[in-house]
């Protein structure tokens, strides 16, 4: 009932918003996606696609592309540091990060850190809101974020590169080549993204009246990455992805007088990638290999260190065939063997294997249907059954339902099981039922979808001190989370001019069953608005971020919170047409200059600058 | 980085109690915090600290003084130890290695000595100075014991030397090993580390210079001093724990070993010629000049996980750790064992203080 209220509240903020995201979405030639199952298996559920137009109007780091643009909500330790998310109510390690149809979540600590990743190393970003354990395993309960390269097969020779200067030196290097024709394909990126990021406090003084800043907040964030594709002929398909990544980061202070430390992590991930098309029978095999490393250094000007690493490798084979025109059914046998080893938790070696098993049916095309079960098989813990059950159905011209079930888990992590001392060994998976219902609107350029979700979680994973002043991870707690989610979008266009816009609204309940209270970090209300505007070769834009307060303290303290806040950019850009395209723009981040944080003690910069150069050749 | 944090303190986690007393032999409240007890609230790993106050007759409690009077002003990290001298009180952050100086009657920040301080543990004051033990780099417990960081982290820790009169650093003093808790008594300094040391390292204050230490064993945390003996605790893992008795004028050590019923021994404190010492959360007492332990406790208490312990005036005080994520808390017995007060304190109570 309150729910309901608050939608109708919600469409009625949302509506005074104008907006417009979806720029060019250029009508290719062949494409193909590297996560093929991404598009297959979720017709019953809510996916936001922002493509490299939307990617290229935002900050680098997807921190800031996901904040302004999704649902979801950022915890971030400053500017460009450690930063973790919650979607739909959920903990940094119940989100999964799926880098081409691979999960990349850390193993170590089994989240991801968004200030790590450029958005501009990918074709596209797509959040994919709640259960996904069925097809990407661990970590996908709030839902996923899909972090995809496509390539293309037919002759080009493009080049895009985008030069970012801003306040605090902020530089960004992005470069991206697509060179292919209808046998091979490359795509060859480059980024690096950095800053000294020595920004003032907005009206933060010292005890002794000095301004203060983000000390030690230095950061500077490499990927390299190379795809490849060869057609053998028309029925086999090889490609390979390769990312290599280093993040070199300084940790900003709370307090001046706290000791400098500084943080480097970073990955290399490959996968190799085999598509077989037979008609009825479609074949696809995985292999990746994927490395983790983090070094962690207490005080920054010594050589100490603690450090961690692991590597895994998954293969997967995943056989696709048509029994009726109307049925296709999937068999995914998948194996993972990881290795760990770290000065916190020794060395180890963890192997799981599952199966799984899809069925996807579309009746006619407004009438689909999908449903799936996997379980997995490791010595390490008991793995629970996980099922996935979906249908969509487009009832009229301008309205669709769809209906989702699904069982979905988070595996405890090397940290969790092997930590010396405290890890243990006897740990469940974490695991949730869950069910959502969405209603998709169409009217002309209008689309409005809207979801409603509910979702359980149990044997939540907890560190919890010992008599012994030990820690330890314990299955504790209970967790209930439901909510909805708005997502708008609308474009239109009068004569020359442009306009669109795109908003989300999320409102998150997620408490703990037994004490009834949110959990902490966990924000009420979120809301995100872009509008823009283009006109021939000028185009603008405004994108405007709420996030309401959140309590930092599991017992809900009225006084322990991090208050609401919001924050607005403007960015306007002319394209000189020089080369086939050559946009110069300009930014004004925090626009209104207001003070923010999402995290106690980690003020957010105030207004500031930045301008780029986006060639494309 | 999270856990990594965590993980370094829950190592560290040295665990508090204190009493500082000191000579005002007035009545008057100079303050409104003054006659009453401070708890110290280490804070999480996000959070920073707290200090929450109560009143001697128990009646006006406050939860969290600090922030309530200086606003914006950010304790710290990991609050760890206050002490007092003159009119100040003395808050020592060590994951911020600052010393926030406050009236001790107001609790107004007066100053903040933020320099040469690394690590800051426990302070005592002798003659306008305070002398602040700091645990400088830790060895990391990955290392084998000949590692260049593992020897650094195990013999850099220093008194730090700080003028009072101006709040700033003066000097320090290097103590060849680690240091925690320290005692000052007749122009000496006692320390003892329950890591990785085995021995009460001892320093002049008049010559800066340390002295032959007294071997008392490993695992040694709370240290009182007595009528010139010293009573430290010890309670080394999977063995028996023992209170070190150390008679000040010859070094002379002799030993109170406790049966295996009371291993893990927590905490100790000193009140009229009595020694009230905690195994897991529950309190026992026996005479200074015992030679055995008592096995009946005089509390049980609910504490899960005790994390501050002090006996003053007639009455045991004892904090629990809580979980880091809650304000946790504090519990206020009689020395009969009965329960005077339950107070919600802030996250991670670690010490009592006595303003009076």
């Amino acid at each position: 009932m309150t729910l309901r209220i608050r939608f109708a509240f919600s469409l009625f903020l949302l509506c005074q918003f104008i907006s417009a995201q979806n720029d060019t979405i250029t009508k290719l030639k062949e494409v193909v996606v590297s996560d093929a199952n991404l598009k297959k298996y979720s017709n019953s559920q809510s996916v936001l696609k922002l493509n490299d137009s939307i990617i290229n109007k935002n900050e680098a780091l997807l921190t800031d592309l996901l904040n302004f643009n999704s649902t979801i909500y950022f915890k971030e330790y400053g500017r460009g540091m450690l930063s973790t998310v919650s979607f739909r109510g959920t903990t940094a390690s119940q989100t999964a990060v799926i880098w081409n149809g691979i999960n990349i979540n850390s193993q170590m600590n089994g989240s991801t850190d968004f200030n790590t990743i450029s958005g501009t190393d990918y074709n596209s970003v797509s959040v994919k809101a709640g259960g996904g354990s069925l097809i990407y395993g661990s970590g996908a309960i709030g839902g996923t974020v899909h972090l995809n390269n496509d390539l293309a097969f037919y002759n080009r020779f493009e080049n895009s590169l985008k030069l970012d200067y801003g306040s605090f030196n902020t530089i960004g290097i992005n470069y991206k080549a697509n060179i292919s024709n209808e046998k091979w394909s490359t795509q060859i990126g480059f980024s690096k993204n950095s800053s000294t990021n020595d920004y003032k406090y907005l009206n933060q003084y010292t005890w002794r009246g000095e301004q203060r800043w983000n000390q030690n907040g230095e950061y500077d964030v490499i990927t390299v990455s190379a795809n490849l594709g060869y057609k053998l002929d028309a029925k086999n398909t090889l490609r390979l992805y390769t990312q290599t990544s280093n993040t070199d980061r300084n940790t900003s202070l709370i307090v001046e007088s706290e000791t400098k430390s500084k943080y480097v992590n970073g990955f290399n991930r490959n996968l190799l990638e085999y598509d077989g098309d037979f008609g009825r029978l479609k074949a696809n095999f995985k292999t990746a290999y994927i490395f983790e490393n983090y070094q962690y250094f207490a005080n920054k000007d010594l050589n100490n260190y603690s450090y961690g690493k692991t590597e895994s490798l998954t293969t997967k084979a995943d056989l696709g065939y048509s029994l009726f025109k109307s049925t296709q059914i999937n068999a995914i046998l998948d194996y993972n063997r990881t290795k760990g080893f770290g000065s916190g938790f020794g060395n180890n070696t963890r192997e799981i294997s599952s199966a799984s098993f899809l069925v996807k049916q579309d009746f006619n095309e407004d009438w689909k249907n999908e449903f799936g079960i996997r379980k997995e098989f490791t010595a390490n813990y008991q793995s629970p059954v996980l099922f996935s059950f979906g249908s969509s159905c487009q009832l009229s011209e301008f309205y669709q339902l769809k209906l989702n079930l699904s069982r979905n888990f988070r595996i405890p992590t090397f940290n969790d099981l092997y930590w010396e001392e405290g890890g243990n060994r006897n740990l469940k998976p974490e695991s949730s039922y869950q069910a959502e219902i969405g209603n998709v609107f169409t009217f002309r350029n209008i689309t409005l979808t809207q979801t409603f979700y509910y979702f359980k979680i149990k044997d939540m994973l907890q560190w919890v001190p010992g008599n012994n002043g030990i820690w330890s991870p314990q299955n504790t707690n209970k967790v209930a989370s439901y909510g909805a989610e708005t997502l708008l979008s609308w474009k239109k266009q009068f004569g020359k001019n442009i306009f669109a816009a795109n908003a989300t609204y999320a409102h998150t309940i997620s408490e703990n069953v037994v004490t009834k209270k949110q959990l902490f970090f966990v924000p009420f209300n979120k809301v995100t608005a872009a509008v823009s505007y283009s006109r021939n070769r000028i185009s603008a834009n405004y994108q405007f971020l709420y996030n309401g307060f959140v309590y930092t303290q599991e017992d809900n303290d009225p006084k322990k919170i991090v208050p609401a806040y919001n924050v607005s950019n403007i960015a306007i850009n002319y394209d000189f047409k020089l080369l086939s395209s050559c946009k110069v723009g300009f930014q004004v981040l925090n626009v209104w200059n207001k003070f923010y944080q999402s995290l106690e003690y980690r003020p957010m910069p105030g207004r500031n600058y930045n301008m780029y150069l986006n060639l494309k050749f | 980085m999270k856990l990594t944090k965590m993980f370094l303190l829950a190592l560290s986690v040295s665990l508090f109690v204190s009493c500082s007393n000191d000579d005002d032999n007035s009545n008057d409240p100079k303050g409104v915090y003054d006659n009453g007890v401070f708890i110290l609230n280490e804070g999480n790993f996000t959070s920073g600290g707290s200090v929450s106050f109560i009143s001697d007759d128990l009646n006006t409690f406050e939860q969290s003084v600090y922030s309530a009077v200086n606003g914006n002003d950010i304790i710290g990290t990991y609050v760890q130890n206050i002490f007092f001298d003159g009119d100040n009180a003395y808050i020592i952050a060590g994951g911020s290695n600052v010393i926030n100086v406050v009236n001790r009657y107001t609790f107004k920040l007066v100053a903040k000595i933020d320099s040469g301080l690394k690590n800051p543990r426990y302070g005592v004051v002798k003659n306008g100075k305070a002398y602040v033990t700091n645990a400088n780099t830790y060895a990391p417990y990955d290392k084998p014991a000949d590692d260049a960081a593992v020897i650094t982290g195990n013999t850099d820790d220093y008194v730090a030397v700080i003028n009072l009169a101006t709040n700033t650093f003066e000097s320090k003093i290097d103590l060849n090993g680690t240091a925690n808790r320290i005692v000052e008594e007749n122009g000496k300094l006692y320390i003892t580390e329950p890591y990785n040391s085995n021995k009460l390292i001892i320093v002049n204050i008049a010559t800066k210079t340390v002295e032959t230490p007294v071997t008392i064993g490993s695992s040694a945390d709370s240290v009182e001093e007595e009528d010139g003996v010293l009573y430290i605790l010890r309670s080394p893992y999977g063995n028996r724990s023992e209170i070190v008795k150390v008679k000040l004028s010859d070094k002379s050590v002799s030993k109170v070993t406790f049966p295996e019923a009371l291993d893990g021994a927590g905490y100790l404190d000193i009140e009229d010629d009595k020694i009230y010492y905690t195994v897991g959360s529950s309190v026992y007492t026996i005479n200074t000049n015992a030679t055995t332990a008592s096995l009946t406790p005089i509390i049980n208490s609910p504490v899960a996980n005790l994390y501050g312990f002090a006996v003053e005036d007639n009455r045991i005080y004892l904090a629990d750790s809580g979980d880091y994520k809650t304000n946790s808390k504090a519990y206020i017995y009689n020395l009969t064992g009965t329960l005077q007060k339950e107070l919600t304190v802030g996250i991670g109570p670690n010490g009592f203080y006595f303003n009076d």
